[in-house]
């Protein structure tokens, strides 16, 4: 096997496996900020948690599949080393990013959840009677 | 709470132009705009006049609990999804009565303010008439 087929094994079983973990990461720690946002109906958490987690692999693998080609063919272990730190760095950015504006979408929620459950601020100055139409 | 009725003045500019401002917001609670000039304002809010709705703004919930002036933009604020925080630091000790002295203030001089916001307008359609204008008066000179 030439060395470029070898960069690209290295590289998928490398972004792969980094992609996983940080998906599993966030199905497992969103779940408590979802339940929250979702006023504890565990349900509607868990699917929107799952739905976010199926979006998250297709963006993450869908770019990992892309990147994968490489034009400079590498021709030696010190080239090979280096392309397939670069791919990797460049996929653990790419995840950093999803990673944060997960938690960014996740906080909104919440915050949304928590803002909602807000009573009015100051007490009524009187009262009326209303008429129902 | 259902929603809030927001008693406004239709014959103030400023104040319709509020109105609309808030009917384009995003809202927790939805906000029913009535003119407290307009007889539905009377015939849904019996007695409605004891509370001068032409001094301050009203606002009433549905289930009947007043607020007027500078307590009446907070619940406003209140209503909507992306003000919610602001009317929480409206309604501190700290700042209400800045609240309501800018809030009066307003009020006292709405009139006076709609007149200068109609006189803007007219001035900037006329400035905009005015380059309409030009290039045609130019291609008349030739």
């Amino acid at each position: 096997m030439t060395p470029i087929v070898w960069t690209y094994i290295i590289y998928i079983a490398l972004s792969i496996p980094l992609t996983i973990w940080v998906a599993h990461t966030l199905h497992k720690n969103g779940r408590i900020f979802l339940i929250d946002s979702f006023r504890g109906n565990e349900r509607l958490a868990d699917s929107v948690n799952h739905l976010l987690v199926v979006g998250f692999y297709l963006i993450n693998i869908g770019y990992v599949a892309l990147a994968l080609k490489e034009c400079i063919a590498p021709t030696d272990v010190r080239e090979v080393l280096e392309t397939i730190s670069r791919k990797i760095g460049v996929v653990m950015l790419v995840l950093g990013a999803m990673h944060f504006f997960n938690i960014l979408v996740f906080s909104k929620m919440r915050r949304r959840a928590l803002l909602l459950a807000v009573p009015p601020p100051i007490p009524p100055q009187a009262h009326v009677s209303v008429a129902t139409q | 709470m259902k929603c809030l009725y927001v008693l406004f003045d239709a014959d103030c500019e400023l104040c319709v132009r509020c109105r609309n401002w808030l009917a384009q917001q995003q809202a927790f609670v939805p906000l029913v705009f009535i003119a407290f000039q307009s007889d539905e304002a009377q015939r849904r809010f019996p007695g409605i006049d004891a509370l001068k709705p032409g001094e301050q703004l009203l606002v009433i919930s549905d289930e009947g609990a007043v607020y007027r002036g500078a307590h009446a933009w907070i619940m406003c604020l209140w209503a909507l999804e992306n003000y919610r925080e602001h009317a929480r630091r409206l309604a501190h000790p700290a700042l209400l009565p800045l609240a309501k002295a800018v809030c009066e203030l307003l009020s006292r001089n709405r009139f006076f303010l709609s007149d200068v916001v109609d006189a803007y307008q007219m001035f900037t359609r006329l400035s905009a008439g005015r380059t309409i204008a030009e290039p045609s008066g130019t291609l008349n000179a030739f």
